[in-house]
């Protein structure tokens, strides 16, 4: 068995009196998908958080590739975990580009001096750096928009363009908080498709999602948070027939959400190897994101 | 707005045409119905007008000639014919509004814009009513977005446009800053014809905007750009040489420039990192402190004489250690804490200069004798010979400080299209989403600080050697927030803003030396109404523009807040 390249172990997090987290662990082997899901309030972002260095959990340690991560997101950003965020958090005022540049920020080698001067290194660097954007916004199918500001885009395009900057620090593990909150069922089945191919370029992808049909057509294998405890983990076909699953989140009997999930797996294999192109959208209408659960 | 549109479009072309032939009307009649306490006011302005009726000169000129622009804007096809024609009419009634106002406050009562001793005087009067009338017209037409011009020209002929384009602008900034002449006691209308000339000239401007053809001459000088930063500077240099060529707005222009780039610096920590520093001008005593110490005036108190550049190079550094100290707590504190903290530093640098703390700054007697630049044995104070034209003493300041802001701006340009001045801007927008990106805030914050305190170190030491003398008094709390006000004004985040907020907020005090009791009251109202009017500042920087100015990008002409300085003066 390989080290995992992403471990948490035994994670627990206080706030004063509340316990949040309790002893989670999690392992993301390389190339997976794991889904996290959970009622609301179960502890699913501040898993995250913990994960990405934005709190430092009270106990246990998380690991990548073995190696402990500092409790600091820049550093655990420069080492590999990038994510984005369940209420989108762009840079509003930048461009499409630029924001997807500023995720290239760790990956630049650039002093303060080149940048002032603006030497023969900074224009090399910084025309990698555009080329490697613009090659993203390609991948996640926004291209074409380079200098629209990030604020006038669709509500599913901004979700999209936060994939692309996580995706510009060159991560190992990308963390999504609720990608598919407040889309519709062809942006959902896009997502769905766009973290498919995000996958198949060796990004290890930890997904938090309610939609229950999309986590378990999606995901290699399925934790189960609830009241801040993991309550089961294992593949999408353990934890959808697990008894106290079923009860505490899905409210549907076994067989119908089993109907609904082998549809949705079978059209993925009909879509087969063309999974980028697939992730080609209708033009979106509806911006309107959905109540905020925080 | 829009309901008032509809209601006026069937008369909006009737509307701007009365309106246009009101200004040209409002220009031939008599303004003032007797000479006023302080003299006549200036030239044609009373019924004397009737004697000499060719020499149309000053406010009157300005307003026939936006009168015959309205005309011209009515009916020859343009785009944005609307928007034009309501710049037109804001510079109309800025110009007339401003003037009687002038009028009825210095000279004694409505009676001197209305009809007096047996002698009448509406100009005023009927060109507020042309003004408000060609402004209703201009909206009736409709407000359209800034015309786009897709005109494309070729090298030769585009370096001829952006030629032509800054002469013109090197002669409009000469006659702005000439405009009302000097301020004082000799000239008690200094400052009333120099808001007069500003209503007029962004009157002017807005509609040149809205024509479409500033839009597409800074669309031109971007894609030229070395030679349009070479030409400009070249511009820049060449002030001395046109009417603004004496001693005084030689000196006037370089207390402006130290402010300008002073500003800039500011801009790095406000405009681009959104790190809100309310004590900023210390960093610039604390160069201007090091400069005097290390010049070997008499009352320094280090008893060395170092070469300007190596004392500015050491001023600048020192004053960045500084930044990088006041810096520091900003790992902890954001927001309204940080500006206090900021706050704390400021007073506390003016109260150890003031009491000497230290025994650098020589208390409240300041350093006194600072000796002035030279180089190759000629003082920058002195007047200057090139074959036989004399330029007035103060030019090679002059020419120093244009350098100095070139070189601010430079540097100000290369960071906001850097590695560094995209997590500022990130750091603005959003500190934990930039965190997230794997910026390191804290020392990104504290460089914002140390790059912005060199940058006004360095500025300080060019300050102590061009006033000669250092006193804590002019690093106070009320300079730190002009420089704040001179960059939101402006602007935040964009560079042309800058310079023309620092040139607007310091030029002012010179022209409304009559008004000082005033002063404060109109920098108040002025900042309160851009803030509600045009947040995004006069001159937006691309992002900031988009965030706050919504739809109309145009927003509310600036000439707007030139009008309402002067009913703060006069409140």
């Amino acid at each position: 068995m390989s080290t995992p390249v992403l471990e948490a172990r035994d994670v627990s997090m206080v706030f004063g009196g509340l316990k949040a987290l309790q002893n989670v662990s999690l392992k993301l082997d390389e190339g997976k998908v794991v889904g996290l899901i959970g009622p609301n309030g179960a502890g699913k972002t501040t898993f995250f958080n913990c994960l990405t260095g934005l709190y430092t959990p009270t106990t246990g340690s998380v690991l990548l590739k073995g190696d402990v991560l500092p409790g600091d997101p820049a550093k655990v950003t420069t080492a590999g975990v990038a994510r984005t965020f369940q209420n989108i958090r762009l840079f509003p005022s930048m461009t499409v580009l630029e924001n997807v540049m500023v995720g290239r920020h760790v990956r630049m080698k650039q002093g303060p001096l080149a940048s002032i001067f603006h030497g023969p290194g900074y224009q090399k660097g910084e025309r990698a750096a555009r080329e490697r954007s613009a090659e993203l916004l390609e991948f996640v199918n926004l291209p074409g928009i380079e200098e629209e500001l990030a604020r006038n885009l669709p509500y599913g395009d901004q979700r999209r363009l936060e994939i692309a900057r996580a995706l510009a620090t060159d991560p190992a593990v990308l963390l999504l908080d609720e990608p598919t909150a407040g889309m519709n069922p062809q942006e959902t089945e896009a997502t769905r498709q766009l973290i498919l191919a995000i996958r198949e370029t060796g990004v290890s992808v930890v997904v938090i999602e309610h939609d229950i049909k999309f986590i378990f057509s999606l995901c290699d294998s399925v934790s189960v948070l609830v009241q801040g405890q993991l309550l089961v983990e294992g593949s999408p076909e353990v934890v959808r027939r697990d008894p106290r699953v079923i009860e505490a989140y899905l409210g549907k009997p076994p067989d119908e959400v089993e109907a609904e999930v082998q549809a949705m797996v079978e059209e993925t294999r009909q879509h087969g190897d063309a999974a980028e192109s697939t992730t080609v959208l209708p033009v979106v209408t509806d911006p309107k994101p959905e109540g905020e659960q925080a | 707005m829009s309901k008032l549109a509809n209601t006026i479009k069937p008369f909006a072309r009737p509307l701007a045409i009365l309106g246009g032939v009101l200004l040209i009307v409002a220009a031939l009649l008599p303004w003032v119905t007797f000479a006023l306490n302080s003299g006549k006011y200036p030239d044609l302005a009373t019924l004397q007008f009737f004697d000499a009726p060719f020499a149309v000169t000053g406010f009157r000129w300005h307003i026939l000639l936006l009168g015959v622009l309205v005309l011209i804007a009515v009916f020859a096809p343009i785009p944005s014919k609307g928007r034009v024609v309501r710049s037109l009419g804001w510079g109309g009634l800025a110009v007339a509004l401003i003037n009687s106002i002038f009028i009825t406050t210095e000279g004694g009562g409505l009676g001197a814009i209305t009809a007096a001793d047996g002698n009448a005087a509406f100009g005023g009067i009927v060109g507020i009513v042309a003004g408000i009338a060609v402004i209703l017209g201009g909206t009736g037409i409709g407000i359209e977005l800034p015309a786009k011009w897709k005109v494309k020209l070729s090298t030769p002929l585009a370096y001829l446009v952006l030629v032509v384009t800054f002469a013109a602008v090197l002669f409009a900034v000469a006659q702005t800053l000439t405009a009302g002449g000097q301020g004082g006691p000799a000239n008690p209308y200094a400052g009333g014809l120099f808001l007069s000339f500003l209503g007029f000239a962004a009157g002017l401007l807005t509609a040149l905007n809205g024509i479409g053809l500033i839009g597409w001459i800074s669309e031109l000088s971007e894609k030229h750009r070395v030679f349009s930063v070479v030409v400009l500077l070249a511009c820049a240099l060449l002030l001395p040489f046109t009417n603004a060529g004496s001693e005084y707005w030689m000196t006037v222009a370089a207390n402006i420039g130290i402010y300008a780039a002073t500003a800039i610096g500011l801009n790095i920590v406000v405009g681009l990192a959104g790190l809100l520093d309310l004590g900023y001008v210390a960093f610039m005593g604390i160069g201007a402190v090091v400069a005097a110490n290390l010049s070997g005036a008499a009352a320094s108190k280090v008893g060395i004489d170092l070469p300007f550049p190596i004392a500015a190079v050491i001023a600048a550094i020192i004053a960045g250690i500084f930044g990088a100290i006041v810096g520091s707590p900003t790992l902890r504190v954001r927001g309204d804490y940080l500006a206090i903290v900021t706050l704390a530093f400021g007073e506390i640098f003016t109260r150890s200069a003031q009491n000497n703390i230290g025994g650098l700054t020589n208390g409240a007697n300041a350093i006194p004798g600072v000796p002035p630049l030279d180089l190759f044995g000629k003082e920058f104070n002195e007047p200057l010979n090139i074959g036989s034209v004399e330029l007035p003493s103060g030019v090679l300041y002059y020419v120093l400080i244009v350098l100095l802001v070139a070189a601010v701006m430079a540097i100000f340009a290369n960071l906001k299209f850097s590695r560094i001045g995209r997590a500022w801007i990130a750091i603005r927008e959003d500190e934990d989403a930039a965190r997230a990106m794997g910026i390191k805030t804290g020392k990104a914050k504290i460089l914002a600080f140390l790059v912005g305190a060199t940058l006004a170190g360095l500025a300080g030491a060019v300050f102590a050697h061009k006033n000669g003398t250092v006193s804590y008094e002019s690093f106070k709390f009320l300079e730190s927030v002009t420089l704040l006000a001179a960059v939101i004004l402006g602007g935040m985040g964009s560079i042309p803003g800058a310079v023309l907020g620092a040139s607007l907020l310091f030029v002012l005090p010179e022209k409304l030396r009559e008004f000082s009791d005033y002063r404060l009251m109109i920098f108040g109202l002025a900042l309160v109404l851009i803030m509600r009017f045009r947040p995004q500042g006069l001159v937006p920087d691309r992002h900031r523009r988009a965030e706050l100015a919504g739809e109309d990008v145009g927003g509310v002409p600036v000439d707007e807040v030139h009008e309402h300085d002067t009913k703060g003066a006069t409140a």
